[in-house]
């Protein structure tokens, strides 16, 4: 097992609390939201990405197949601010399974329903017959045996809106700003399409749009959040898969999520980037996550970074560069000087 | 017909008929001509990168934006690089050369200007927006090598521009004196103009740009003086400066070679990173770069004239292509979504930064930062606990 998590950072609490503090959430204010996705609710069902598309008026994306699974999105992009992502991995995951396990599932949650004082349940499935012990009507042979080991994972990404974006601290004209919900914004009058954003971008979010000229991503739905209202994605979101609301709060109900999956036997499920002692790259994202295996598998960085933050570096560097050059200048005039006159 | 009957077809991918609903959202005025395409769009011309089947990666598609920008970007690199060297040379000569150098002087100048100007043309036509270039100049803001820089090249224009006018224009003692003082302006923003290329390609994420993010910046200011070189052995000033010109450029090749092997290390500690450079077409014009650039470097200890100007072409061929190559392998390493994962797994993401805090911690003098188990803190292989 490939180790280096992210939350492999073994930090002790005096340190996180640091971290937590130059991340500035103490002097946030209360308004500061965020959105929390869940992909072990995700259906898959792409309603984010529709509500998305309509709510802010974006063009579609030319309706052409990937052939990547079911996802025919393909990447976050200009004009698309939600992408569900579907992974699909020959392994199973608790919970998920053959055709059989639904079906004992379904027998466990209707038994109950059975209407009392009658002989015979409503159910298709015999009170008689141990679920278990149900074979299927036809042998599916190798494809149950396929399915058997067979599940998926679904997340529906978005820009994280960090705590330190790579993005907005990039931004040569100031169009890139943090808004009072402390959400990053692409001011689109401001914006000359420059595309150092779209670099800058540990997760791969932001983009230029050719023919438009400027870059462009997720707004956290500005003008809903002025208007009081949810953003689009999480209004239709049919699972609570994207739950939105003042990040600390998301925050609580993240951790309670991960221990009630793993007490019901979802040990891989984790959460990223949800504070910046977990994700220091980053100081922590706006939008987190809640994931059930390695970040790859859902085209996520394991350690992102903000490029600023390593950016001292380079200055130096170029400061032991150019006193070289102009060392080298100043030589070369004085040593033939001699020679000159 | 009611226009509800009518197919709301607009062909701008929104399909809402003006008639009926108003385009208000946050994404109405995004310009379309052409509808988006399923996958990133591919913006090199290279293959994808291949990924093995173990690796855990989705579907091998990219992790990150490729860099959006045209050629006009590694074109401004070099012709940045070398007005801004050219302009240190010149201020170089004018403070500290006696009157052997005043052709050199002049000939500086000039370069300086006309690079000064076709830099900023190239960068504004490299523009999404060309009309707002003067946005750049809203905010000055350090966090941001690009906005940093426009400010250096802002201020680099304005002393060439003036310094070659001093130089070209009739006058007297007064107005050589000005001169003198533009170009020392020059050559000090000149400094900044060669270096700067090199932090702002390094602060993106980029794996490969990331990755040297040390060596970039002294690669390009070096290169800068040796392309500067190159292009005054083609042109020569035609002044007892030769020998001036003949020792900055052996100083400046030698130190850029030095810097491609440097680059070459500092990418190499990731194999996945460093890929670009050693494979296709990136790393051919890579290897072309060196070559030409050390072709440049053995004739120009030459004396003999017509060999010193095949190397100064060589010279300038090798600074063109080194910057190019460097370009391309950063977009081609942008596209790999496993230079991204590898990097990160072997420490080089944040973690390289953060093990560095707790002494940051302690100058900053936070309380609660004890010393931290950092040892321990992504060991490449180590199975975590």
């Amino acid at each position: 097992m490939p180790g280096n998590l992210p939350r492999d950072y073994q930090l002790t609490a005096g340190e996180a609390q640091a971290l937590e503090a130059r991340a500035g959430r103490q002097e946030a204010g209360p308004q500061q939201m965020g959105f929390f996705t869940d992909s072990t609710l995700c259906i898959g069902c792409k309603a984010c990405e529709v509500a998305c598309k309509q709510w802010n008026q974006l063009p579609d994306d030319g309706f052409r197949l990937t052939a990547m699974s079911y996802d025919n999105t393909g990447h976050l992009g200009a004009s698309t601010w939600r992408h569900v992502a579907f992974v699909e991995r020959e392994e199973r995951l608790p919970g998920q399974g053959s055709p059989r396990d639904g079906v004992e599932a379904g027998a466990r949650a209707f038994g109950p329903l059975r209407p009392s004082g009658q002989p015979g349940t409503t159910s298709l499935l015999a009170d008689q017959v141990d679920p278990s012990h149900i074979a299927t009507p036809v042998a599916l042979g190798p494809t149950e045996r396929a399915m058997g080991k067979f599940s998926w994972l679904l997340l529906s990404d978005v820009c994280k809106h960090c705590e330190r974006a790579g993005c907005l601290e990039a931004c040569p004209t100031g169009a890139i700003i943090r808004t009072e919900f402390g959400s990053v914004y692409v001011q689109p009058d401001v914006c000359n399409g420059c595309g150092y954003c779209v670099s800058a971008c540990p997760f791969g979010v932001v983009d230029r749009r050719e023919d438009d000229g400027r870059a462009w991503k997720c707004t956290l739905c500005y003008d809903r959040l002025e208007g009081g209202m949810v953003p689009a994605c999480a209004k239709a979101c049919p699972t609570a898969s994207i739950q939105f609301g003042p990040i600390d709060e998301l925050r609580q109900r993240a951790a309670r999520r991960v221990e009630q999956l793993h007490s019901r036997g979802v040990p891989e499920a984790r959460l990223y980037g949800e504070s910046a002692a977990s994700q220091p790259g980053t100081a922590g994202l706006r939008a987190f996550f809640l994931i059930c295996d390695e970040p790859e598998v859902y085209n996520l960085p394991p350690d992102p970074v903000v490029p600023t933050k390593k950016i001292a570096d380079s200055w130096w560097a170029m400061a032991a560069g150019i006193a070289g050059l102009g060392l080298a200048a100043a030589g070369a005039v004085l040593s033939a000087r001699r020679r000159m006159t | 017909m009611k226009p509800l009957m009518q197919p709301a077809r607009t062909g701008d991918g929104r399909n809402v008929l003006p008639e009926l609903g108003t385009l208000s959202g946050e994404g109405a005025q995004q310009r379309v001509t052409r509808l988006d395409a399923g996958h990133p769009e591919q913006r090199v011309a290279a293959g994808p990168e291949p990924v093995p089947a173990e690796a855990a990666s989705y579907y091998g598609q990219p992790v990150l934006k490729e860099p959006v920008w045209r050629w006009y970007i590694p074109a401004y690199f070099y012709v940045g690089g070398v007005s801004g060297a050219a302009a240190v040379l010149g201020a170089a000569a004018d403070l500290l050369g006696r009157d052997g150098t005043r052709a050199l002087s002049r000939r500086c100048r000039l370069i300086a200007a006309g690079g000064a100007g076709a830099s900023a043309a190239l960068l504004i036509a490299d523009l999404g927006r060309p009309s707002r270039f003067l946005n750049m100049l809203r905010v000055f803001r350090p966090t941001s090598p690009m906005n940093v820089g426009t400010w250096i090249l802002s201020g680099f224009g304005a002393a060439t521009a003036a310094a070659a006018g001093a130089a070209l224009l009739p006058g007297g003692r007064g107005r050589d004196r000005a001169g003198d003082l533009a170009a020392a302006a020059a050559g000090l923003c000149g400094l900044g103009l060669t270096g700067y290329t090199g932090v702002l390609i390094a602060n993106t994420a980029v794996p490969l740009w990331q990755g040297t993010r040390r060596a970039l910046p002294v690669l390009f200011s070096s290169s800068g003086a040796a392309a500067a070189a190159a292009l005054l052995e083609l042109f020569p000033p035609g002044d007892r400066s030769e020998l001036v010109v003949r020792r900055f450029g052996v100083l400046a090749q030698a130190t850029e070679l030095a810097m491609t092997a440097v680059l070459e290390a500092e990418a190499g500690v990731v194999p996945r990173v460093a890929r670009p450079l050693r494979t296709g077409f990136s790393g051919t014009l890579w290897r072309a770069g060196q070559l030409l650039s050390l072709s440049s470097l053995a004739l120009s200890l030459s004396a003999r004239r017509p060999l010193r100007r095949i190397a100064g072409a060589c010279g300038t061929a090798g600074a063109i292509a080194l910057r190019f190559a460097i370009y391309q392998a950063g977009r081609r390493s942008a596209r790999d979504p496993l230079a991204t994962f590898e990097q990160q797994r072997r420490g080089h993401g944040a973690a390289d930064v953060i093990s560095r805090q707790p002494a940051l911690d302690r100058a900053l003098g936070e309380k609660g930062a004890e010393a931290p188990a950092t040892s321990t803190l992504h060991e490449p292989g180590s199975a975590h606990p």
